[in-house]
Parts: structure tokens; sequence; C-alpha cells
């Protein structure tokens, strides 16, 4: 239970805290982009630079990044593989009658790899470093001008937020409920399959029971507060643009022009 | 099934930044047939100490013996199961974890984990149901039809359908009404008796700790602050007070008795009725001697 790190703010004073949370979405929305631009060693070693300064800079503890790569490790080291075997390009390396390894293979293997895992590290470092509320803000901003155009900006941003806001809730329930069950016998991390699979029944029946019942409740609370939509709302929390961001963004221009003098 | 917790010491999310220690140096020992009660505010540890107690929670350090199992920080204890058998606990807001179609399945849950024949656990699930004030025609019935009240009812008998040796009971009246409250506590209580159980209550209800306690344990911030039978802890007001816990109102009614009239009174009173008997005997002594 305790290693979902999706959500997971840890609290900090760094440079990248402290950043706006519309820099930070913006910057991992467009590293997601640059990150193709990237196609020999060197700018995959800048990408690499780039990623390392940010994790230093936010000075998370390694483990926390390292977890949040574990769930996706298996992909990774899968998409490896799969290179490695599959692509027939440069001069043969290793030659086991039916398994040749290309040069190619390996290039394309470490460069995939590579950037999965620069795609991972960035967006788990914007998660970490900021409050899923501020994130939510933040991507209610960047959408306002949709509302324009008839999207619901505001509703989703609060879906989002109150959805965000109940995962922790939500996994303590799960947490105090396995342990009722468990006091009366139910074996949900030991003995056989089948009986762990059935186990899950009463997990998940009291579950929903009470998330609808707290949806419900919520849902009376908020109109008995007066909630009706995002009409005129204001937001209590406001965002500032610092010389912090613009920095952010030099840096990522720049990082953004060396990829593309660098490339091949 | 005697109880030994021996320095035990817990801290939640071991190894990161959110790292809390809910429990330290706790040395505590429970014979066979005690009434223990727990008292102690929101967060000094009473919920995470009997966690412990059937293994739902693993020792950071030290050791807890119950009967002939033994769970120590980091040893694997392969027979949880097994003691779980022996130790029923009803969770705060036990209705929480009922699931099944009908209540007599819910109830049979239990004891069916526990391999109890399911002949046998039908016979208890229909004695049951009625003990707890509830009538045989619930069994057939949907646990999500029931009020509150009943609800807490049918998962209380759930969980004592397993017929545990050691109860557990962590706030099991919260939110229940006066009357309630009472029926579900005098249940525990005759059960306690009857079956020679070993009861470990957690309560803020000092009323209650007073009534059916053998010995009283005060927590808080994770160690115990107090530890005696009720007639020592409510002796002693002060130190209640410095933990900013009150005495039951009939300790405080007998002891401005005492002020009022200078007289001393037996300081192990703690029902309605024994109250009522103090205060009559000083004023039938009080008509004699005019």
């Amino acid at each position: 239970m305790q290693n979902i790190i999706i959500g997971q703010y840890v609290p900090g004073q760094s440079f990248i805290h402290k950043l706006d949370p519309r820099a930070k979405l913006i910057t991992a929305f467009l590293f997601v982009i640059i990150v193709f631009l990237a196609n020999n060693w060197i700018t995959y070693a800048l990408l690499g630079a780039f990623t390392l300064l940010a994790i230093f800079v936010s000075r998370l503890p390694l483990r926390y990044i390292y977890n949040g790569l574990k769930p996706i490790l298996l992909v990774i080291i899968l998409t490896f593989l799969l290179h490695v075997f599959l692509t027939k390009e440069g001069p043969l390396l290793f030659d086991w009658g039916f398994l040749e390894i290309y040069e190619g293979g390996v290039k394309q293997g470490v460069f995939i790899s590579l950037r999965l895992l620069f795609l991972i590290m960035i967006t788990s470092l914007l998660t970490l470093t900021t409050t899923p509320i501020d994130i939510t803000v933040g991507i209610e901003t960047l959408l306002g001008p949709m509302k324009k155009v008839g999207l619901p900006v505001h509703e989703f941003a609060l879906m989002m937020s109150i959805a965000l806001r109940f995962i922790p809730t939500l996994l303590e329930e799960t947490e105090k409920i396995m342990k009722a069950q468990s006091a009366r016998g139910a074996q949900f991390s030991s003995g056989p399959i089948k009986e762990r699979l059935k186990s899950i029944v009463p997990l998940l029946v009291p579950l929903f029971v009470s998330a609808f019942k707290r949806a419900e409740d919520l849902a009376m609370a908020m109109e008995a507060r007066g909630y009706r939509g995002g009409e005129g709302r204001t937001s209590i929390r406001l965002l500032k643009w610092s010389g912090k961001d613009t920095t952010l963004f030099v840096i990522l221009l720049l990082l953004c022009i060396s990829l593309l003098l660098l490339r091949s | 099934m005697d109880i030994t917790i021996k320095g035990l010491e817990h801290s939640y999310s071991k190894g990161t930044p959110f790292e809390r220690k809910a429990l330290s140096n706790i040395n505590l020992s429970i014979p066979s047939g005690t009434f223990q009660t727990i008292i102690g505010h929101t967060g000094s540890g009473k919920s995470t100490l009997i966690q412990h107690l059937n293994g739902l929670l693993k020792p950071t350090q030290g050791s807890i013996q119950i009967g002939d199992f033994k769970i120590q920080a980091g040893v694997k204890e392969k027979r949880l199961k097994a003691l779980r058998k022996h130790v029923g606990i009803v969770f705060q807001y036990p209705e929480h974890q009922l699931f099944e179609e009908t209540i007599e399945k819910d109830i049979l849950f239990g004891p069916l984990n526990f391999g109890v024949p399911e002949e046998e656990a039908k016979k208890r699930a229909a004695r049951l149901i009625q003990q707890v004030g509830l009538d045989e025609s619930y069994l057939s019935r949907s646990p999500f039809d029931l009020s509150g009240g009943q609800m807490r009812r049918v998962a209380i008998a759930g969980v004592l359908a397993m017929k545990p040796s050691i109860l557990i009971l962590d706030e099991p009246t919260a939110g229940l009404d006066p009357r309630g409250r009472r029926e579900i506590m005098d249940l525990f209580y005759r059960l306690h008796e009857e079956e020679g159980l070993t009861t470990i209550l957690v309560t803020h209800s000092m009323e209650d700790a007073a009534r059916f306690s053998d010995d009283i344990l005060i927590m808080e911030k994770g160690g115990i602050a107090l530890q005696g039978g009720p007639e020592t802890i409510f002796s002693n007001p002060e130190a209640l007070k410095k933990l900013s816990l009150d005495v039951p109102e009939t300790v405080q009614f007998i002891h401005r008795l005492e002020e009022r009239f200078t007289k001393n009174l037996p300081h192990s009173v703690f029902t309605l009725e024994a109250a009522v008997d103090a205060a009559l005997s000083i004023l039938q002594k009080g008509e004699e001697n005019s």
C-alpha cells in the first residue's frame, strides 16, 4: 500500500518545489515532446543531464524516484530486450544460431529505454514536488481559455482535485477494511491464489458502499455551503509567475535549441 | 491466554519522510480472564497497540507473547491465522466490514474462514443474532437494509461467532444512542463473565471504564501514563486532570458529598445505583443523629 507514488507529494523547499505549477506542467508537457528529438548519444546525454540536474535540484531522496520507476521497470527491460533482439541494423555483434544481436539493436534498445526512463522521472518529479491542489489549479488556469468553447474546465478540475484528494482516504479505508476482514480470517497476502482472489469480494463491497456514501455526503455538504459550479468562482490560490519560472523556461529553450542543433 | 508485551515499539511508514513513532517502550501484562480497559486521547496509540495483539501490525521493536504465540520484531510468525482465531477484534465502526448478501452469511464469514463446520457455524449465528438483540428472522435479510445501530450489532455478532478467547473492543459503542450503548456494553460484560473471556476495551467513556474494568491503562503520546485498578486510578483526580481526563460523574459526586459532609465514603462506587446508596446512607445517618 505504501509504495504507491501517484499523487504522492513530498514536501520540500527546493527550487523545483517553489516553481509555479503552470511552469512545471508546461515543462513536463514540452519535455515529453522534445524527448523525441533526441536521436544520438550526445542528445541523449543532454536530456539525461537535464533530468539528473532536475532531480538533484529537487533534493528528493533518490529512493522516491526509484519507487516511482519500480512498477515500470519491467516494461523498460522488456522494451530493451525486444529492440535488442528484433532490430537488425548495423554490424553483427553476436550470433548464437537463432539469436542474432546487431549493434543497431543495442543502440536502439538503450535509446528507447532511456527515453522511457527520462519521461517517467520527469513526470514523477512533477507530482512529487507539486501538491495535487497546485497541479489542479495549474491545469485549470492553463485550460481556462477553453471555457470559451464550452469545455467545462472548472468541473474537470474539481473532479480531478476530488479524485486526488480521496486517494489517500480510500487507501486508508482499504487498509482498515483489510484489517477488519483479516481479523475475521480472510487472507490477502498469503495462501493459495484462489483464496486470495476470493478475498477481494469482502474488501471491494464495503469499499464501494463507503465510497458511494462518502460521495453523497460530500455532494450534500458542498450544496449546503452554496456550491453551484464554476460560474463566477474565484480561486483562493493565486498563482504567481516569478523569475524562477522564467529561468526554467530559458533553460528549457536552450535545451530545445541544443537538441535541434545536435541531433543527427 | 495470558498476554505479555515487552519493550514494544512501533513506527508508521518507517524509512520515509512520513515516519511517525506511534508506540514506544510499552511493557504490559494482561493475565487471562482480565477486563482490561485502555483510555487515551486520539492519537495516543491505543488503536496501534491493540492491532499488535493479533498480528495486524508488526512491532518495530520488542515482542508480544499471547498464550504460546510469540510475535517478535523482525521475525515472521507463520501461524498468524491460528492466532487470529483466538483473538477477535471489534473495530471502530465495525458495520463498515459488512459485505455479504444476507446477515447470516456475513456472520458465518469468520467461523468458516477458521474451519468451523457449517452446521455448527449456523447454530452459532442463530444464537448470536438473538444475543445482540435482533431476532432470527433477520438472518435472511440483507445487512444493507438495516439501520446503523442494527448493522453494528450484526457486525459484532460476526466477530463473536469466531468464539475468540480474547476479545478486543475498539470503541464499540461510538455513535450509538445511550440505550444501545448500555445494551452492547452489558452484552460484552455478560460474555466476559460467562465465557471467561479476556476482554480489552478501548474507550473514551470513564463511566464504562469505572464500571467494568479490573485494570485500567491510560496512554499518552505512545506510552503508558498511568496504570492500576479503577479505585486507584480514580482516587487521584489531579493526575487525571494533568492528562486532561475526567473522573466518572459518580466518583465526582462521591467526592463532593465527602467534602460537603466531611465523611469518608467507600471509593469503589462506580455505578449510579451504588452512588444513590452511598448518598442515602449519609441521609439516613443524618436523620438518626438529629
